[in-house]
């Protein structure tokens, strides 16, 4: 299960470092949301147990492995701040390629200096 | 007592959220502000006086017992930042009370502020690693707003770059969170610390170490991740980037020295020898690109790279002294680079363009004597001349350098406070000496200077009496060097 789960990640952190280099500014904010999947399925793998049923207190586990609660919530807090920041950034991103008519990062660069 | 704990954070959110509904009445949204600022600050002073007594404040929301539960922990170093960062905020909040710029006046504007400040007050507070990274987010989604309203119009591209370049410094922090979730099954800061210090080192702590050293490092613009530092805090608003450039960096400073000395305290060599090389370059980069830069706030952005240098060699140097001598200076330096940025503010607000570009606002402070006297009492305090709380923090950072008997980076670190002294008084000549290239005619009524001025005093007040910091510095440095005792009041036993 682990070797799958590293693979996985690994496809993914190399998709999302490969669209986050793109100029396209799009494209770019699609490879921060697909690095911070990726980070969401590293948490899924460092959990304590590979449980599968969930884990209550006082439920009897009935002999199989409960899964690890705390990660869950863990990716559920990591999903929330990454969809807003990336629902932030696409704003930001609208405005601005309506403001500078383009969405190329090598021609939104009026900071040099 | 320990409820005190949770006012610089709850206070600011609350007042943040009632600032939402009371949108369309701007005095009573700014009453809310204020108050805010206020109380978070009488909170954080609070939770240090306690501190100062020798106690460690834990609160655990809900009730759960640590390591299950969340916990928030003050000590005294996480107190003495947060005493800085409450006082900045707070004046951050009155200056922009008085400030005239168009992207003040969003109903927007003081929410997203309060928001800031609690999340600011939040990474340091926090005794969980996982929350310090959802404070840390609160923190920078806020700030980024907020520069992308900013009246400056290249304010919605820094925006975008600091986004990024923000997100990859969380990347970091995430990727550490993992390995440590992974090896030792806690995400509580002191239970991490008590499992590293059992002498097991698993593979993957070390991993985990240059991923949180990697965050922390983007999160306060040293050397390798510096490029995005002047462009975000240039474009920001005057009351935002007085923050940003002055408390906002100084949350990787915390996060490194919090790594250093309680997680990680068997890597803590290894980390300093960096730390000083890191810093060095950053002391003659910042200085020297304040030199040659076009604009007085920019040049203010590359000077905070440059004083973030001193702070790191300090950490670096690792004894008693220095450590002491880099809090002392993160403190003065704060309030110091806060009031030069209100200053600058100031003067470009009353600039027909509002601009404070160095090829136009030559000459603009002709008249403004008060200003005048305010920015170079700032200037001379930031490259560390007597009697202002510059000197003391450079003295004190000296002489943790000369405990540690390495002349080389002494010598440099003095030599770079030269420059610093260099392009704080030609910025000075320039802005409000030399007679202007052409006639100009200031606006009537600009941003109000008490904020600044009161940063001045406080400066001032430090300089001739810095001996209560330098004993809370010393004393923190003691809290620090015994890990057990941050251990004991989180975990108890």
């Amino acid at each position: 299960m682990n070797v799958l789960f590293a693979i996985a990640t690994g496809i993914m952190f190399g998709m999302g470092v490969f669209q986050l280099l793109r100029r396209d500014l799009i494209k770019a904010a699609m490879g921060f949301y697909i690095l911070f999947t990726a980070i969401n399925l590293l948490f899924l793998a460092v959990g304590a147990y590979d449980g599968v049923i969930p884990a209550y207190a006082g439920l009897p586990a009935q002999g199989r492995q409960t899964s690890d609660p705390l990660v869950q919530a863990l990716i559920l807090t990591a999903i929330v701040i990454s969809f807003g920041s990336y629902a932030l950034l696409l704003g930001l991103i609208a405005v601005s390629s309506r403001r500078f008519k383009t969405v190329d990062s090598d021609e939104v660069d009026h900071l040099k200096g | 007592m320990e409820v005190l704990l949770l006012g610089p954070i709850v206070i600011p959110l609350f007042c943040a959220a009632a600032g939402i509904v009371l949108a369309r009445n701007r005095t009573l949204q700014q009453g809310a502000g204020l108050l805010a600022g206020v109380l978070a600050w009488l909170c954080s002073l609070g939770v240090l006086l306690v501190n100062v007594q020798g106690d460690i404040l834990t609160y655990r929301p809900g009730g759960w017992q640590p390591p299950f539960g969340i916990v928030l922990v003050g000590d005294l170093l996480a107190s003495v930042f947060a005493v800085m960062a409450t006082t900045v905020m707070m004046m951050g909040i009155v200056y922009a009370l008085g400030c005239k710029d168009k992207c003040v006046s969003y109903p927007a504007f003081m929410p997203l502020f309060l928001c800031m400040g609690a999340g600011l007050n939040g990474a340091l507070y926090t005794g969980d690693i996982f929350t310090l990274f959802v404070f840390i987010e609160l923190m920078v989604i806020a700030s980024v707003v907020l520069v992308a309203i900013s009246d400056n119009k290249l304010g919605l591209e820094a925006a975008i770059k600091y986004l990024f370049i923000s997100a990859m410094g969380t990347l970091f922090l995430l990727i550490g969170i993992a390995a440590l979730y992974a090896t030792f099954g806690t995400l509580n800061m002191a239970d991490i610390g008590r499992l590293l210090a059992g002498g097991e080192r698993p593979l993957l702590a070390g991993a985990a170490a240059v991923m949180l050293m990697c965050a922390f490092l983007v999160k306060s613009a040293v050397f390798p991740f510096h490029f995005w530092q002047p462009d975000f805090h240039t474009t920001a608003p005057t009351p935002v980037h007085s923050v940003l450039s002055s408390v906002v960096v100084k949350v990787g400073v915390y996060g490194l020295i919090r790594m250093m000395t309680l997680m990680f305290t068997a890597e803590a060599p290894l980390i300093q020898d960096l730390l000083i090389v890191l810093g060095v370059i950053g002391i003659f980069f910042g200085s020297l690109g304040a030199f040659r830069t076009y604009d007085a706030k920019r040049l203010l952005a590359y000077s905070t790279f440059g004083q973030i240098g001193f702070i790191l060699v300090g950490i670096g140097w690792g004894t008693a002294a220095a450590l002491a001598g880099a809090l002392v200076y993160a403190v003065n330096h704060s309030f110091i680079k806060a009031a030069l940025l209100m200053i600058t503010g100031l003067v470009s607000s009353r600039t027909p363009g509002k601009t404070s570009r160095l090829s136009e606002i030559g000459g603009v402070g002709q008249t403004l004597v008060f200003i005048s006297g305010l920015y170079f009492a700032g200037g001379l305090a930031l490259a560390g001349v007597p009697p202002l709380n510059g000197f003391v923090s450079k003295v004190a950072l000296v002489q943790g350098g000369l405990g540690a008997q390495d002349w080389l980076v002494v010598g440099l670190v003095v030599s770079a406070g030269i420059i610093t002294l260099l392009y704080m008084t030609r910025t000075w000549q320039l802005i409000f000496q030399q007679a202007p290239a052409q006639p100009i005619t200031l606006k009537p009524y600009g941003d109000q200077p008490f904020a600044p001025a009161v940063l001045i005093g406080l400066c001032v007040i430090l300089g001739l009496f810095g001996s209560p910091l330098l004993a809370v510095a010393a004393q923190t440095v003691a809290q620090l060097a015994d890990p057990q005792l941050y251990i004991r009041a989180v975990l108890g036993g």
